[in-house]
């Protein structure tokens, strides 16, 4: 907290002294990549690696927007992560509020099994889970993208954690005034989870969006390419399209930047108000 | 969301179900016969290339121009994963639900566990025939598609190991240029002369991630000092003197002279290069592209000699060929993956990407000839694939010996113990996985 | 065993037991009907279908090839035990797990207290911050690819940025990444600065629900900043804590991505990570079956580490609550 005393002597807050070089700090790799990514060839297979281009060039986007089928990764995976968002909310915060509020036989049991699901490296569970998706003949097509993501131990745990930290007590009054559960839920919680709300969706756009290695096992269709699927193609083993690499990063990182903005206004929102009146 | 309920529960069903059936290893013989082609029967095979966005396109190129010959094949073209790395992944996944390719890029090194799958198609009469020409491919090529006497696929990429080498650095250094009787010692005393700690300039680079990229730079020598990787056993050799001795002149190299780049992450020593840091590099025919486009003033030579030998190594890659029980598809599997590996269709593909040509009978087309002047130093390459007589081990613990081995080097490169305490870990450890 | 397994989860609610001002008597245990069942299975049962559904069979499998010798392409073979038994014998499986220990160990503490404290940075009303809230994300959604890229440039012994600012400031030159001594430590540092963006999110929001009244009602009283802090906004981040330190452990115990970009686990072996470990085992060396039998014991260690939490957050969550 002494950070925050500095502010007698400074003309500004203390906590810029913290923010502003941590900010650049973590800023630094976006830069990069969206500087590298107006390289020409010279620059962007340069050794060791260059921080500004020489000039600019754009050949990296015209390659990728003329040359690979961008557009419809793209789509895809927009598919993929608008689906898992919405699974994500609707199916995680029901579960989560009913593991943190409801008392039913068997939640502990199951909530442990959930949470254990995700302790088995998940390297090792990529081949059985593609023989019950072609099993099930769910490869090679975006379903077998979007099933993994229609719900998740992360979401549900998460979720419960928040709503515990809930206070019961609107809950409470609804469910004497004769609301049901859902009802509750639905009125009363959820209005109240929206911080919480946003950051599911955030950290589930996020994983969707960046999903590489389950992808590399599930589609060989190369209609059903997600983009990071499609962005991988340009590295080989011998050889790397560095400009299509690097402009295909900048477009896929984009939307998730925008995602961000988008969800952490629901953070900003409900300073000004607190969740709780009375 | 009832259907996902539905569905989810329908999962939990089939896991108890399958859960026996897969575990129980393959019910594939890979008895099939290879016919000819039948042209009147429609087949559709799947080809997992392995490769890279860029070369996907001239394969792509390559299957269309098939296709249009053989209107009854359709060929379902997929890159499988980006790196080959990756393919070994897709396939135990291809193998383990019965959903795998026809034909697939595969490391010449995992030939002996795919030989043993009980997947493959077995072409040794195809490339028995007399106009087959399976003389045209190189000798350890040839060796690596064997296993057990059974031919599980044509090459897909021959290479072998040279000496790059920037002429620019030897100039400045006033050193002559490498000969065809080079020794390791005119080596050791060129790499010491190019080194130039102020200017970050090293006389040669050796990855040192432990990976088989580290290991196999490391046998042409113990094979030039008489020794040899395994005995006639099957068990490691390679800690012999011949080994010591081999891994001693690079340790003398990397910490006494320190004019080694060691690069652990496989990643930068080639860049390194060529941006003209580095004087001499041991490499092979792929980075010629990339000096190409570095504008780098490079030549090649054969590898640096032990007693007249320049014995060297090759690590072809293979199109591994798979069977699904129709013998249609193991048909025009076969029919095209031949057909590729033609002159008239490699010049397009191998010779376009900077490799050498898989053939012996490409070197009389005149786009070996244009070859050889877009990419100077690729005849050195291809004569030099009569250098490498003996072919690397196909046996099924090569892999995880290498990975020992290649600890070992990295190991003692970084200055970190004994040649010969090393290698006898690397030996005892193989051990367990060659028996 | 099984007992305290079923039961754990419970614990895994500490925050459940609310701060004082909110407490209020559970409804009695006789209102529970058979509505109530349906009710609350009715809330969870679609994701968890979902989540188990996905998990139960290749864990099963998984679960039978770590008793095989199996390189999931040729037939396997049944071994019973004897890869479990093998991993006491493997001196790289013990190094690997020291590195993980040592790694989670380093990582789980830090990324919780920078996580904790940048939020609460970031969560005061100051101009810029729409700016650095977002900067302080980047490198969680840059991808792999770039941040790789960037890290072997940023510590590259010749040419680094970071040599270059150690060679500025008069200081002795280092290895980074290729100095087995210190490769880890940078690793966590790298680790840190992509993963502490999922922390400060998650206590962004937490934060949100704190009371504004409450924070006020304490100010009137006279508390200064620290006491605010521990006696009102600590107990009320602490469930999320309880999430942000398991999860955190977990994804710690089995990092691997980092490895897999940066150093594939050199230099001589002193990053190889357990679940870099068993990857290498299962789809590089052919040694599927030992690395499941690995995974298993990757498995059995983190359900250690969990508990562990779990009573930890219950103890103090009866003492401090």
């Amino acid at each position: 907290m002494a950070v925050a005393r500095a502010r007698r002597v400074l003309p500004f807050s203390g906590w810029h002294l913290l923010l502003m070089p941590t900010a650049l700090l973590f800023a630094l790799p976006l830069v990069w990549m969206v500087l590298s990514s107006f390289m020409p060839a010279g620059d962007i297979n340069h050794y060791p690696p260059r921080f500004w281009p020489s000039r600019i060039s754009f050949a990296g986007y015209t390659g990728l927007f003329q040359d690979s089928d961008i557009l419809r990764w793209l789509l895809n995976t927009t598919i993929v992560s608008v689906i898992a968002i919405v699974a994500h909310l609707v199916l995680c915060s029901l579960a989560g509020y009913g593991f943190a509020r409801l008392r039913f036989v068997g939640r502990g049991a199951a909530f442990f099994l959930i949470v254990a699901t995700i302790m088995v490296p998940i390297q090792l569970l990529m081949i059985p889970t593609f023989v019950m998706f072609s099993r099930l003949h769910l490869t090679n097509s975006l379903a077998a993208a979007f099933v993994p993501w229609l719900a998740s131990a992360f979401g549900i745990f998460l979720m419960r954690q928040f709503f515990l930290s809930l206070p019961v007590e609107l809950e409470e009054a609804a469910l004497l005034d004769g609301c049901n559960r859902l009802q509750v839920f639905w009125r009363i919680v959820l209005p109240l989870a929206k911080p919480a709300l946003a950051t599911l969706a955030i950290f589930t756009l996020l994983g969707a969006w960046n999903d590489l290695i389950w992808p590399l096992i599930a589609i060989n269709n190369q209609d059903s390419f997600t983009l990071q699927l499609g962005l991988a193609n340009f590295q080989g083993v011998r050889r790397t399209q560095w400009q299509l690499l690097m402009a295909g990063n900048v477009v896929a990182t984009l939307p998730l930047l925008i995602g961000f903005v988008v969800a952490q206004k629901q953070f900003v929102q409900t300073m000004t108000f607190s969740g709780l009146k009375g | 969301m009832r259907r996902p309920s539905r569905l989810t529960a329908a999962l939990a069903v089939l896991a108890l179900t399958t859960l026996a059936a897969c575990s129980s290893g393959s019910d594939h013989s890979g008895t099939t016969a290879v016919t000819t082609l039948d042209p009147d029967k429609d087949v559709t095979i799947t080809w997992w290339t392995g490769q890279d966005s860029e070369a996907d396109e001239l394969l792509q190129k390559l299957a269309d121009e098939y296709t249009a010959d053989h209107p009854n094949v359709t060929i379902d073209l997929s890159p499988g994963a980006d790196t080959t790395d990756d393919l070994l992944q897709k396939l135990q996944a291809g193998f383990a639900s019965g959903d795998y390719p026809d034909v697939s890029y595969t490391y010449g090194s995992w030939a002996s566990v795919l030989g043993k799958s009980g997947r493959t198609l077995d072409i040794s009469d195809q490339v028995a025939q007399p106009d087959a020409g399976w003389d045209e491919f190189p000798e350890a090529a040839r060796a690596t598609a064997t296993v057990d006497g059974q031919v599980i696929g044509l090459p897909a990429v021959v290479d072998n190991l040279g000496l790059i080498y920037n002429t620019e650095l030897f100039d400045e250094a006033g050193l002559d240029y490498p000969t065809d009787d080079w020794t390791w010692d005119d080596f050791r005393a060129a790499a010491k002369a190019l080194t130039d700690p102020s200017k970050n300039q090293f006389g040669t680079a050796y990855p040192t991630d432990g990976g088989e990229d580290t290991v196999w730079r490391f046998w042409p020598q113990v094979w030039q000092n008489g020794g040899d990787v395994l005995d006639d056993d099957g068990m490691p050799a390679f800690n012999s003197q011949a080994g010591v001795d081999a891994l001693e002149y690079w340790r003398e190299l990397a910490v006494d002279d320190q004019s080694v780049y060691l690069d652990q992450t496989d990643q930068k020593f080639e860049p390194n290069f060529y941006a003209g840091h580095i004087g001499m590099l041991i490499s092979g025919p792929w980075v010629l592209y990339d000096l190409k486009s570095h504008k780098t003033p490079y030549a090649v030579a054969e590898l640096p000699g032990t007693d007249g030998s320049h014995q060297t190594i090759s690590g072809p890659d293979l199109w591994t060929l798979y069977d699904h029980d129709d013998s249609q598809r193991a048909a025009a599997t076969f029919d095209f993956i031949n057909w590729l590996t033609q002159p008239a269709q490699d010049v397009r593909w191998n010779l376009a990407y900077g490799n050498l040509p898989l053939r012996s009978s490409a070197a009389d087309t005149p786009e070996f000839a244009q070859y050889g002047k877009d990419y100077p130093g690729a005849d050195v390459f291809f004569k030099n694939l009569e250098n490498a007589t003996t072919p690397r081990p196909t046996v099924v613990g090569y892999t995880a010996m290498s990975r020992a081995v290649g600890s070992a080097i990295s190991d003692v490169l970084r200055g970190d113990g004994d040649p010969q305490d090393k290698l006898d870990e690397a030996a005892d450890a193989a051990k367990i996985d060659l028996q | 065993m099984t007992a305290t397994q079923v039961r754990a989860p419970d614990g895994l609610g500490a925050g459940e037991s609310t701060p004082a001002r909110r407490r209020r008597a559970k409804p009695p245990r006789s209102r529970r009907t058979w509505r109530e069942q349906l009710t609350g299975w009715g809330f969870v049962l679609p994701a968890s279908v979902i989540v188990v559904g996905l998990s139960v069979f290749p864990a099963g499998w998984a679960f039978v090839i770590s008793r095989q010798k199996a390189d999931l392409i040729s037939p396997a073979e049944n071994v019973g035990w004897d890869n479990y038994r093998l991993i006491l014998d493997d001196p790289n499986a013990l190094e690997a797990a020291k590195h993980t220990l040592l790694f989670t160990a380093l990582f789980v503490p830090t990324s919780i207290v920078a996580g904790i404290l940048l939020a609460v940075a970031l969560n005061r009303p100051l101009r810029f911050q729409w700016f650095y809230r977002t900067c302080i994300f980047v490198p969680f959604v840059a991808s792999a690819a770039a941040t790789g890229i960037l890290a072997n440039f940023v510590f590259d012994p010749t040419y680094g940025i970071a040599d270059n600012l150690l060679r500025v400031l008069g200081l002795p030159q280092q290895g980074f990444l290729e100095d087995p001594n210190q490769a880890m430590a940078v690793l966590v540092l790298i680790c840190l600065w992509g993963e502490v963006g999922f922390n400060v999110v998650i206590y962004l929001a937490a934060l949100q629900s704190i009371p504004n009244d409450v924070v006020e009602a304490a100010v009137v009283d006279g508390a200064g900043p620290i006491s605010v802090f521990r006696y009102v906004t600590m107990p009320e981040l602490a469930p999320v804590t309880v999430f942000t330190a398991i999860w955190q452990t977990i994804t710690a115990l089995q990092l691997f991505d980092l490895v897999y970009t940066t150093t594939k686990g050199q230099p001589g072996d002193a990053t190889v990570t357990i679940v870099y470990y068993l990857y290498r085992q299962a789809f590089e060396l052919f040694h599927a079956g030992y690395g499941s039998a690995l995974a298993y014991c990757v498995f059995a260690v983190t359900m250690v580490f969990t508990g562990l939490l779990v009573w930890y957050a219950r103890r103090s969550g009866t003492e401090a609550f």
